[in-house]
């Protein structure tokens, strides 16, 4: 999958930029903009909060990216299209079903502390469709990569950002243009549910 | 176009029941729910580190277009300037035609709304749509937004279903929101997925690497730059930010003002061509870049760039939340503003892009409350642009006659001003008097007095009790204290000048009145007119200068601020004039913050036993002008036999302003009966003002309602209890 960058961890997490300390403040503010925040230990207990989730939810599609970067992810994919749920990874096969999945399941770069945001980077066409069109999006995000604040996300952006398409994601798609009442999901996800995994390499 | 009839279209505003409602319903939750958003933040500091960060990239505007375009190109995009709306219209035409164009998407850009960008779509046998919801049901029903971030705010629900039911044409219940909602999703995501290109505006462009930001809750701006195979973005010049981290002096500040949230929920940054999937007129998936076309919109914008006053209005990142607090504008919502951009600052960028002629059409509705310059996220003075463009306009085309002629007798013939007002005041003699109103005039007059009585015109003006006061006053005085009155002051409000000497003169002041001073000058500065406003500033220096003050003291917070401020202003490129105002200008002080101060020298600054209730009133020249609201709540606290408590929205305008409150009686009205209300919620026995335009509008409101609460100046209570 094209990125902005391919290792955000090496090339733009600067020294004690990123840290776990900011868990509480992240999660809080997310809660606020009205995602749902789920802290796993390990890729096994993701597993566990994804198909607990989908199970929620009932997808007839799902529409998956993350997996050629993370072998955890890829493993996961397959695992739940042989339970006999529908789930598409490649890029055309997702250009298909961006209108018809009903799950779409992506992967975020890093969170913000002040503001409750997913950091994402999108410059492919599948990663963007897979978290905008499907009324529900599930982020799979390393629960270590937060930052502090904005001021902090944008320095760090600023390392790496080139060429390409990314930015933030804070609760899912909203509008207050009909008497100021709050509705969710107007034109991307009425869902947003965050599963950040503690400890990366552990429980495969 | 045809000349427009500004008080009527108010008037319908005015009834326009649901839109009242929603109106202040907003006006009311608004400033608390920005605050909240802020919390544990430092806002000054935000807020100054924005300011800088725009003007500073003002100030390299050029450089900054240059970079911009050469990032962008490096990375593959074309990239136009164009001088105005119909250069864009051709390059996009153009950009149509070559690409085979038949459906666009748009997301929500100011400034395709400012040169009617979707006119030459349709012109051109070309489908558009609007994404952002609010826009497409506006759009839909053929009207405008009134508002820049929700430009149906002044709809209901049921009105939103009418226009919903133009393009389903099914019935559409209006009870019901989510169902709405859910309809427009489907009804748009056909258009998203069918058009061939998108169409967006930019909150910022970073220099360094071409990207441009998008910041919007629906997410429309996401499917508008992913799912067509074309990307145009119209941006214009003041927009360029030199690097990506700058991006954060905007974003930490635009949600919490605009929409009251830490953070919108789509921030959008795409930089150049991005990755884009379709299938081939064979059925074949192809994967390529998407092509990219960006237009730097100029429209009047790098002229003023360069003008060191006027560039201050592109610190503004569009957050409408200078509308929010705006008393006027939650009066009578954005479509009076008759352009695409409402409010203060709507006003000062119709300036710049429509020219002054345009401006001056609507720049009445501005009162220079100052409420919106202390939210600005930019730190934009407002008021102080407006005034700046009023100024501009009176030095082409010249003064309104009937201001002026008035202006010139109230400057220079003081005596006989005084004589023609007490004839004037005589029609409202008995039966219409009672006390020290007038409740009723006859016949045109009438309108004056709808809501509010009129003070009448003291028999005795104050110049002329003068010579009996000065007789009092100490024979070792500690300081000289020059007086200024200024024309309520001296004419209407004589009795609580009398008490402002007074209370100087149980200070061991001695005061003086140096009878050649004039009107401050404001009126007419109001109104744009500078060259007879620095005559008025050089006749009242010269005549203070005669009696030699250790201080100049004015009762009248407008008056203050002209004479310490803007006369300062008003000679800085006057060699001869600039002294003599800096001495005068470093001289002038507000009657209640002097008294207090002087009062803590002597340790009467100490709080007495209460009783009584009364409240106070912020006025707008006061509070945000000078920054005084701290030393009158202490003097009352002070003041033996009265207890202060504070009422609801102490410091919103009461809706007088200067001559405003007499020339649009129709929005100065409902504010003052907010305010009687207000006031009258506390159960106070009196209003305490420190100004007297703020006097005479409410003590008007208190006795014309009847409510028996009385209406006193900071002075008079004082001098009560001596
Ligand atoms: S002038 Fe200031 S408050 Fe008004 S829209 Fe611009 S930034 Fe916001
Ligand atoms: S100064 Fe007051 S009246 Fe003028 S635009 Fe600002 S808030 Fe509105």
């Amino acid at each position: 999958m094209e990125k902005v960058c391919r290792d955000w961890a090496k090339q733009a997490f600067g020294e004690g930029l990123v840290d776990a300390k900011y868990w509480d403040e992240f999660a809080t503010n997310a809660q606020t903009a009205a995602a749902e925040v789920y802290k796993v230990k390990d890729f096994a207990a993701g597993e566990a909060k994804l198909k607990e989730l989908l199970a929620q939810y009932a997808p007839k599609e799902i529409i998956a990216v993350g997996g050629e970067e993370n072998p955890a992810l890829h493993d996961i994919y397959e695992r739940i299209g042989n339970d006999g749920t529908q789930i598409y990874t490649d890029k055309f096969d997702i250009y298909d079903h961006r209108d018809s999945a009903d799950v779409g399941i992506s992967t975020a770069e890093f969170c913000v502390a002040e503001t409750g945001s997913l950091c994402v980077d999108n410059y492919s066409y599948e990663a963007r469709v897979t978290s905008m069109l499907p009324f529900v999006n599930i982020v799979f995000v390393n629960a270590n990569y937060i930052v502090k604040d904005v001021t902090v996300a944008c320095q760090i952006i600023g390392k790496v950002f080139d060429k390409g398409y990314l930015g933030f994601v804070t609760g899912p798609s909203r509008t207050a243009d009909i008497e100021r009442v709050l509705s969710l999901g107007v034109h991307g996800p009425n869902k947003l549910l965050i599963i950040a995994v503690e400890n990366v390499e552990g429980g495969r | 176009m045809a000349e427009r009839n500004l008080k009527k279209e108010i008037q319908e505003k005015l009834q326009d029941d649901i839109m009242q409602s929603a109106l202040s319903k907003f006006a009311e939750q608004y400033p608390g729910s920005r605050l909240n958003a802020y919390k544990d933040q430092d806002i000054e500091e935000l807020r100054e580190n924005l300011r800088q960060m725009k003007h500073d990239a003002v100030q390299h505007i050029d450089e900054l277009a240059d970079e911009f375009q050469a990032s962008l190109e490096k990375r593959g995009t074309k990239v136009f300037r164009a001088k105005d709306g119909d250069e864009v219209k051709k390059i996009l035409i153009d950009i149509c035609k070559e690409n085979n164009v038949k459906r666009v998407v748009k997301s929500k850009s100011m400034a395709s709304e400012e040169i009617h960008m979707n006119e030459c779509f349709t012109d051109n046998g070309i489908r558009v749509k609007e994404t952002d919801l609010g826009e497409w049901m506006i759009a839909l029903a053929g009207q405008r937004p009134s508002h820049m971030v929700m430009p149906a705010i002044h709809l209901n629900r049921y009105q939103c279903a009418k226009m919903f039911e133009k393009e389903v044409d099914h019935e559409v219940p209006g009870e019901d929101i989510p169902n709405m909602i859910q309809l427009a999703r489907k009804t748009l995501r056909q258009e998203f997925l069918q058009a061939d290109m998108g169409v967006t505006g930019a909150n910022f462009g970073i220099a360094e690497n071409g990207a441009i930001g998008l910041v919007t809750n629906e997410g429309n701006a996401r499917l508008v730059t992913t799912l067509p195979r074309i990307h145009v973005v119209l941006i214009g010049y003041e927009k360029l930010i030199p690097k990506t981290e700058d991006a954060a002096s905007i974003l930490r500040l635009l949600p919490r003002n605009g929409t009251c949230q830490r953070m919108t929920s789509y921030m959008t940054m795409v930089d150049g061509p991005t990755k884009v999937i379709y299938k081939d007129e064979n059925g074949r998936h192809v994967e390529t870049d998407r092509k990219q076309y960006v237009i730097l919109l100029d429209n009047g914008r790098l002229e003023a760039a360069k003008d060191p006053v006027l560039q201050q209005a592109f610190q503004c990142v569009r957050c409408a939340s200078c509308l929010n607090v705006c008393p006027i504008w939650t009066l009578v919502g954005g479509h009076v503003y008759g352009h695409i951009y409402s409010g203060g600052i709507g006003a000062i960028l119709t300036g710049l892009f429509h020219g002054v002629e345009t401006f001056h059409e609507f720049s009445d509705l501005c009162i220079g409350c100052r409420k919106c310059a202390s939210i600005c996220p930019g730190k934009i003075p407002i008021p102080d642009l407006i005034d700046e463009l009023r100024a501009r306009y009176v030095k082409k085309y010249g003064a309104p006659g009937m201001d002026k002629t008035m202006f010139n007798m109230v400057l220079n013939d003081r005596g006989m001003f005084h004589k023609l007002l007490l004839k004037a005041g005589s029609i409202g003699s008995a039966p219409f008097k009672k006390g020290k109103f007038i409740r009723h005039l006859p016949l045109f007059m009438e309108e004056l007095t709808k809501g509010r009585s009129l003070p009448t015109i003291a028999e005795e003006s104050f110049r002329d009790r003068v010579e009996r006061l000065s007789k009092k006053n100490p024979s070792k005085p500690k300081k000289r204290v020059a007086y200024f009155s200024g024309c309520n002051m001296d004419f209407v409000f004589a009795d609580t000048s009398e008490n402002v000497v007074k209370v100087l003169q149980s200070l061991d002041m001695e005061v003086v009145y140096p009878m050649e001073q004039a009107c401050c000058g404001k009126p007419i500065l109001g109104i744009g007119d500078r060259e007879a406003g620095k005559e008025t500033a050089k006749k009242n220096i010269a005549a203070f200068e005669k009696v030699q003050p250790d201080v100049i003291i004015s009762a009248c917070p407008t008056c203050t601020e002209t004479l310490h401020e803007t006369y300062m202003k008003l000679f800085e490129n006057d060699p001869e004039w600039k002294a003599r105002a800096a001495a005068f200008c470093s001289k002038v002080r507000e009657f209640s913050s002097f008294v207090a101060e002087e009062y803590k020298k002597t340790g009467r600054l100490v709080h007495a036993k209460g009783g009584e209730k009364v409240t106070f009133h912020d006025s707008c020249h006061m509070k945000r002008g000078l920054g005084i609201y701290e030393e009158p709540r202490a003097l009352i606290d002070a003041t033996p036999g009265v207890e202060l408590v504070e009422m609801h929205n102490c410091d919103k305008c009461c809706g007088m302003a200067g001559s405003f409150g007499m020339k649009y009686q129709e929005v100065s009205i409902p504010m003052l009966n907010e305010k009687v209300k207000n006031i009258q919620d506390t159960g106070a026995t009196t209003a305490v003002v420190a100004c007297p335009a703020c006097m005479m509008q409410i003590g008007g409101g208190l006795d014309k309602a009847e409510t028996g609460i009385n209406t006193k100046h900071i002075a008079d209570l004082l001098a009560e209890k001596l």
